[in-house]
């Protein structure tokens, strides 16, 4: 069954130790004999029971905040860095870059520093001699060939990195953010390398932030966070959760609780108008939220209030059970309270939910958790501020 | 140790690149370029003549610069092995091949060096007109001198990987070994004020036997006997080994360290 896959990696971890300098001294190592006990403190797990294949032919996306262990990852595979458990089968020769040029040695030419590289990847000078045409005409410096490439511009380094990359042709190529340099140009040249190489059957690993990019090159998307796999599979959902969870992330920041706690609001869920739970909504589609609540005594005519506010904590809107009308005669335990918007009028963004129960004369708040869930509104209507009101146009 | 043998077979065309580019960057921007490599051993040799004499150092000139010269290549080795590993920390972390090519790069450049620096040591030999000794020995004391370079360069760059503080060890290291050998001394100068019995112990520093191997060979200076130069070669296969041990036992976590 392996002999199909490209990549099989089975339980693989990785653990790093952290040190306060740079590099061990003796002066550090004897301190560290003396104290035992705080080596293990200073362990980090950037990845945690890794475990996934890669088909012959698949291009796999990994995305995932920084600090996920995406670099991790990589490094593990070019045999850079060694798992400390697990392991890694890889078949077919293997290219990768990590970083763009970083064989080349600044002193020497562009044409010796080809050669070097080609030796580095495993290429006899033969091969590197009929590919040296092709690889000086994608990077496109026919003139700075004999150059040192410490006056190359960094564009044109960057260029002749990634040239001998994929004129190296590898069965498998790891690719570690590379889109992110470059000019627009050069960009779509890679893109287009990219899906030359995916046509030719070859196996592709691609590390981006460019999250519309990666969604269109790869057929499966791997979702790390904290050195932990959280999806993997389709890239049009996977990119989706890691949207949620960034967002998520991002509002933390300015996530407030407070109240005394008689009722507590455990959770909310958001709906779009097909029923299905999800934090991304159309411009001028319905929204209900479901807000849990915990009551740990009977209260009498509580009023719940929510608040949308842009991702910096504007408010936008807020409303309440009051202001509409809706008695609710009293809580206790469990329970949930629906909130329906009709027609979200808010421009593309992100925007934050804030949930509240207070008693019916304001004077005692049992929970307040402001800013605490995130949304993304996407708009098609192209609109001034941030909300749509209905407006008619006509000549008289 | 047949694996790795392999690997670095596989892997020639990568050891002979880094060779030259070893060599190449060495000379980057000189305007003599690779002819420093033949010029330092002359412009050694010519300066010594001349103040050997108005120092009145009781020791012929071809005895002291085939000390100098022979000394130099271990010499250069410690001190470059020290960057062989770090000094190419790009390529570490950022691609994967057998590391114990850096390092042997990095003592087959030198070794280049090294024999044109003989060469010229071998036409001033000549012009000197000293008689040569069992010359045909040569290449098995060159092996040796040359196994014990690459032994101590791998316990050298592996070492400063993990601890900066071989850097300086290093220089005090070198120096104490530097008077320990017999490069400004023969070794008859040693061996005279020790008993025989402590000869071997002498012997067990291998650039003893080494160098003083050079000068019966090339200038057919007393035999200091073969049975210490026999431990000398010894010692200089163990380090061999034991280097070779030390290298591959840390080199996967070279990764993480640089």
């Amino acid at each position: 069954m392996t002999e199909q896959k490209a990549i099989v990696v089975e339980k693989v971890s990785k653990k790093f130790r952290l040190r306060a300098s740079g590099s061990r001294s003796l002066k550090s190592i004897l301190i560290n004999c003396l104290r035992a006990q705080e080596r293990k403190k200073q362990e980090f797990w950037a990845l945690k029971d890794i475990n996934f294949t890669v088909d012959k032919g698949e291009t796999l996306g990994i995305i995932g905040a920084n600090g996920a262990g995406k670099s991790t990852l990589l490094a593990l595979l070019t045999g850079t860095k060694v798992p400390t458990d697990g392991t890694i089968h890889t078949s077919g020769t293997l290219s990768s870059l990590l970083e763009l040029g970083a064989g080349f040695h600044p002193e020497l030419t562009g044409r010796e520093n080809i050669f070097l590289c080609g030796a580095v990847m495993g290429l006899s000078r033969s091969k590197m001699e009929n590919r040296f045409k092709a690889i000086v005409e994608f990077a496109g410096i026919e003139e700075f060939i004999d150059q040192p490439v410490k006056h190359y511009s960094s564009g044109m380094y960057v260029r002749l990195g990634f040239a001998i990359a994929v004129e190296v042709d590898p069965d498998i190529l790891l690719i570690d953010e590379v889109l992110a340099v470059g000019d627009a140009n050069f960009q779509r040249k890679c893109i287009a390398k990219m899906r030359e190489f995916r046509d030719k059957k070859k196996t592709m690993l691609i590390i981006s932030h460019d999250l519309k990019t990666i969604q269109s090159v790869s057929d499966r998307i791997l979702l790390l966070d904290e050195g932990k796999i959280i999806g993997i599979g389709d890239p049009e959902s996977i990119v989706e959760t890691y949207e949620s969870l960034s967002r998520k992330r991002d509002s933390q920041g300015i996530a407030r609780e407070w109240g005394t706690g008689e009722a507590k609001i455990t959770n909310a869920e958001f709906f779009d108008n097909n029923g299905k739970i999800t934090d991304k909504f159309e411009w001028g589609k319905t929204l209900e939220a479901k807000i849990s609540y915990l009551a740990s005594r009977k209260i009498e005519n509580p009023v719940f209030g929510f608040a949308i506010s842009d991702k910096d904590g504007r408010l936008i809107y807020g409303n309440n059970t009051q202001i509409e009308n809706f008695n609710i005669t009293n809580i206790e335990g469990q329970g949930s309270v629906l909130l329906r918007i009709n027609g979200l009028a808010m421009a593309t963004g992100t925007y934050l939910f804030s949930f509240s129960v207070h008693s019916y004369d304001h004077k005692v708040n049992y929970h307040r958790l402001d800013n605490k869930f995130p949304i993304a509104v996407e708009s098609s209507k192209q609109f001034e501020g941030i909300c749509h009101m209905p407006c008619t146009w006509s000549l008289k | 140790m047949r694996i790795l043998l392999n690997d670095i077979y596989q892997r020639r065309e990568l050891l002979y690149n880094l060779i030259v580019r070893n060599l190449k960057i060495r000379y980057k921007n000189s305007i003599l370029g690779f002819f420093w490599s033949l010029l330092g051993p002359i412009f050694l040799i010519a300066i010594y003549s001349i103040f050997l004499g108005f120092l009145k150092i009781p020791l012929p000139l071809s005895v002291l610069v085939t000390g100098i010269i022979t000394w130099q290549f271990l010499a250069m080795c410690l001190g470059d092995a020290q960057y062989a590993i770090i000094g190419n920390a790009n390529l570490i972390t950022k691609t994967s091949f057998p590391r114990i090519i850096l390092p042997l790069a990095m003592v087959n450049a030198n070794l280049i060096n090294f024999l044109l620096s003989f060469i010229v040591l071998l036409i001033y030999l000549c012009i000197a007109g000293v008689s040569f000794g069992a010359i045909l020995w040569l290449p098995a004391v060159m092996i040796t001198h040359y196994v014990l370079c690459i032994g101590v360069s791998l316990i050298v760059a592996c070492s400063n990987v993990y601890f900066r503080d071989t850097e300086h060890i290093m220089s005090v290291i070198t120096l104490a070994w530097f008077f320990v050998s017999p490069v400004i001394y023969p070794v008859e100068f040693i061996l005279d004020k020790l008993p025989g019995n402590l000869h071997p112990l002498v012997f067990c520093n291998p650039m003893v036997g080494i160098i003083s191997s050079y000068r019966v060979l090339l200038l057919s200076s007393n035999n200091p006997g073969a049975y210490n130069l026999a431990v000398s070669c010894i010692v200089a296969w163990v380090i061999l080994f034991v280097g070779i041990g030390i290298f591959q036992k840390f080199q996967p976590g070279f990764g993480d360290e640089l």
